[in-house]
């Protein structure tokens, strides 16, 4: 039990008790937790402690679904005649992520930023980051296209988690990170440690241009060529756990008893695809597939920066796997670099 | 209360909606299931209607139109025989008891055969029960996570076509050839200026092959030839031709590496008139199949290599048509090899079509509840090339905006049914696909059913597409 502000904030935990500690979890709040779904292992809700996967290796989609869900009913409207009738529906249940993983983590600061930290605030994404507990999980290793120490995250970072677990001698090492955490964990049977274990850290898989050195990038033909294969497609922004573009509809429902219904959603939108900068007029500014990959890579590492700080890449490194056509952000980040020092010298 | 079916029946206004008058002034007794929308004619029932009348909540479509040769148009109930059967064929793969579409025909007179069809349709979907077609607000077509007790599980991902290690040694030997091969056919190609630009592929970062485009002579040696070969080049060519038509005053010519599969693009692409002949140069490479192209997650070394599913059927070592062509005329396919022992796409094909309804409708929602809706399998398809997709439109009319079960079900059947007697089974939009769904599965379903019902396959030759719309007298009238 915890009972003072004085405990030390290193606990073991067992395979077998984080299960059943799991297991209760699920009796008052939705737990989302990495399941395979024929071979692509995903962020979803479960009831079920045995569904989970343990694995070391990193979810194909970001935890960012859990507070910015790829289509969100914002508020349902009604009319009949002269009436209108307009409900919110915002987020009441409460739910705990297990598994995340430190980039992922690091990302929904980022998204803090814009959704809640800078007016207005977005309550639909603050509902349920308010309303959600986030159990990291340290990585065991760094995966071959993961940078997440280059972008200042560490695959033991437990900054911005509310508990922090390191698996270690058959069980896990726990690390109460905030008050929230401290909520989950009383009355579990947790025994205080001292065992440190260090995580290998590998540096400098990426080199990154400071911000002052993006501007002059934007005029460069190298963005006409590494956009030649870029297909247009959304994979990139929508695995990211820092993306965060959507668009607004109203949409018909069925009518019900008499009153026309209709639906306001929100959708992920992606500022990859063509469509999304197409203005009034039928204008668009980002008419081809190199202005657009320029977009987002200079969102990521300047216009992003310049007004939240820091860098909105966590360097998780999905983009890069998911990519069908190898469109690299770290090749493209050590090119900038390269570029960068050639023009110094 | 027994259940009673809501059926939308769409009838062409100059013979069925005028048959239906007079079904009622012969106070014929007819069903009051039905929800009749007249229109113009039934070859304006396009497919994307019907799938959204099922979207919807209807339990059964009925399309009726005039008999053929009394088209008030000519031929638009020959365009319906057309495309309601594949449409039905797509449908029915996807989970539909395939009785639930029906197409008819009665004529202005007969008000007796329409009093008729409508009973015994209404009866055969009353039988059948409500549909499970629509998900939202519709619990009995929910998702279903009970894997169990379906045999479509596991068995799409089941051919496992290792490739033995004598033949990685052979085939790395022959690679180094072929890219020797293409490097210089390349250069020499830029070098007389023949082409502008050679589209070929390169090694890009952690050992992937991606493409590459080449303008100048001296960066021919970044080409390569491999097994991971898999991007269907042909996608760029239009790109490709257009940056250079900007550019310079003398037609474009763009070269493109193709396997046999990508070439048949190319006679789609020819047939639609997105190009001509004399704008591309083709260099042809003899394929020996291309491996299962993953992502870089897992640190293995000693990586077992798989066929993709699409080589695993295919006999056509060689590209039918080509202006170069890298390594040598005809060799064997791989089954005659005996290399490869797997499952390939159309006996898979063939394996789900055998199941129930019921057990494809689980399986095809499971697979799309996956989806994120990123649209990599349109961007990376050839034959995408519609300059606004129909499916994401602004207004929303033939499928909402949401990232939904229902929505993807229609993108993906949607664009399908666009592919329709035009795929050429290269399989790029399942191996992009960053959620692993089958989606070449409905792809393949639909080549056969073109096969089978028109005796039509894409990319053998320049011929009228795409065939489900044009007429040329191959539909079957009843």
């Amino acid at each position: 039990m915890i009972a003072n502000n004085h405990e030390p904030h290193l606990w073991f935990i067992t395979q077998e008790e984080l299960r059943n500690w799991l297991e209760s979890i699920t009796d008052h709040a939705t737990l989302i937790a990495p399941q395979n779904f024929d071979g692509i292992v995903l962020f979803k809700p479960t009831s079920d402690v045995n569904e989970i996967d343990w694995g070391n290796s990193r979810a194909a989609m970001s935890i960012k679904e859990a507070f910015f869900p790829p289509t969100e009913q914002l508020m349902v409207i009604k009319r009949r005649g002269a009436e209108v009738k307009v409900t919110e529906k915002l987020f009441k249940e409460k739910q705990v992520i297990f598994s995340a993983r430190p980039c992922d983590a690091r990302g929904m600061k980022v998204l803090d930023s814009v959704f809640i930290t800078t007016e207005p605030e977005d309550s639909y994404y603050s509902k349920r980051r308010a309303n959600t507990t986030l159990i990291g999980l340290t990585c065991q290793q760094m995966g071959a296209t993961c940078f997440c120490t280059s972008m200042g995250g560490s695959p033991s970072n437990p900054d911005d988690m509310d508990i922090m677990l390191t698996a270690y001698n058959g069980g896990y090492l726990l690390q109460i990170v905030s008050e929230k955490g401290r909520e989950l964990v009383t009355g579990v049977n947790l025994q205080p440690t001292t065992i440190a274990v260090e995580i290998e850290d590998e540096i400098g898989r990426a080199p990154t241009p400071q911000i002052g050195d993006w501007p002059p990038r934007f005029a460069d033909d190298y963005w006409e060529e590494l956009a030649e294969r870029c297909l247009s497609c959304r994979i990139c922004a929508y695995v990211c756990p820092t993306c965060r573009c959507f668009d607004v509809r109203d949409e018909a429902l069925p009518n019900d008893d008499g009153w026309q219904q209709f639906e306001r959603i929100r959708c992920w939108d992606s500022c990859t695809s063509e469509g999304y900068r197409r203005i009034a007029g039928g204008h668009n500014p980002r008419d081809t597939k190199a202005k657009r990959l320029k977009n987002r890579v200079f969102c990521k590492f300047y216009f992003y920066p310049q007004q939240y700080n820091p860098v909105a890449c966590t360097g998780c490194g999905r983009c890069i796997d998911a990519c069908p056509v190898n469109i690299d952000i770290t090749e493209l980040l050590q090119h900038l670099t390269e570029v960068v020092y050639a023009n110094r010298a | 209360m027994p259940f009673e079916p809501k059926i939308v029946a769409y009838l062409c206004t100059w013979c069925s909606y005028t048959g239906a008058d007079t079904a009622g002034i012969a106070r014929l007794k007819s069903p009051a299931n039905l929800r009749a929308i007249r229109v113009p004619c039934s070859g304006r029932v396009s497919p994307e209607i019907v799938l959204r009348t099922f979207d919807h909540g209807a339990d059964g479509v009925l399309i009726l139109g005039c008999h053929p040769g009394e088209c008030h148009y000519d031929s638009g109930n020959h365009r319906a025989a057309k495309r309601i059967p594949i449409l039905r064929a797509l449908m029915g793969f996807a989970g539909l008891e395939t009785e639930r579409l029906r197409l008819d025909w009665v004529s202005a007179s007969e008000g007796e055969r329409f009093s008729h069809i409508v009973s015994e349709f209404t009866d055969t979907v009353r039988a059948l029960g409500p549909v499970r077609w629509q998900v939202r607000g519709n619990p009995a077509t929910a998702v279903q996570d009970d894997r169990s007790a379906n045999p479509l599980w596991g068995a799409h991902q089941s051919s496992n076509s290792l490739i033995p290690a004598d033949k990685l040694a052979e085939f790395a030997d022959r690679n180094r050839k072929f890219t020797e091969s293409i490097r210089l056919n390349a250069s020499e190609l830029l070098k007389s200026g023949r082409v502008h630009c050679v589209i070929g592929y390169e090694t890009g970062t952690h050992a992937r092959t991606r493409p590459a485009f080449i303008w100048d002579a001296s960066e021919a040696d970044r080409l390569v030839w491999n097994q991971e070969c898999t991007h269907n080049l042909t996608l760029y060519l239009e790109d490709a031709l257009n940056r250079k038509n900007q550019e310079s005053e003398r037609k474009p010519v763009v070269a493109v590496v193709v396997k046999a599969c990508d070439e048949r693009t190319i006679q789609v692409l020819l047939s639609e008139n997105r190009f001509s002949r004399e704008q591309i140069h083709l260099i042809g490479v003899a394929c020996d199949g291309i491996y299962q192209v993953e992502g870089s997650q897992g640190n293995d070394e000693n990586q077992e290599f798989a066929l993709q599913q699409k080589c695993v059927d295919c006999e056509q070592r060689l590209p039918l048509s080509y202006d170069t062509l890298i390594g040598e005329a005809a060799r064997q396919s791989l089954a005659e090899q005996s290399l490869v022992p797997g499952m390939g796409v159309d006996s898979l094909v063939e394996q789900m079509s055998q199941t129930t309804p019921q057990e494809r409708m689980d399986f095809w929602l499971s697979q799309f509840d996956r989806c994120i809706r990123c649209y990599a399998c349109r961007q990376a398809c050839p034959l995408c090339y519609c300059p606004t997709c129909l499916f994401e439109r602004d207004d929303s009319l033939w499928t909402g905006m949401g990232i939904e079960i229902d929505e993807k079900r229609t993108f993906h059947l949607g664009r399908a049914y666009h592919l329709a007697g035009r795929c050429i089974g290269c399989n790029e939009c399942e191996r992009v696909c960053p959620m692993s769904i089958p989606i070449s599965l409905i792809n393949h379903k639909l080549a056969q059913e073109m096969k089978n019902y028109f005796n039509y396959e894409a990319g053998l030759a320049i011929q009228p597409s795409p065939l489900v719309t044009i007429l040329g007298g191959e539909e079957r009238l009843p």
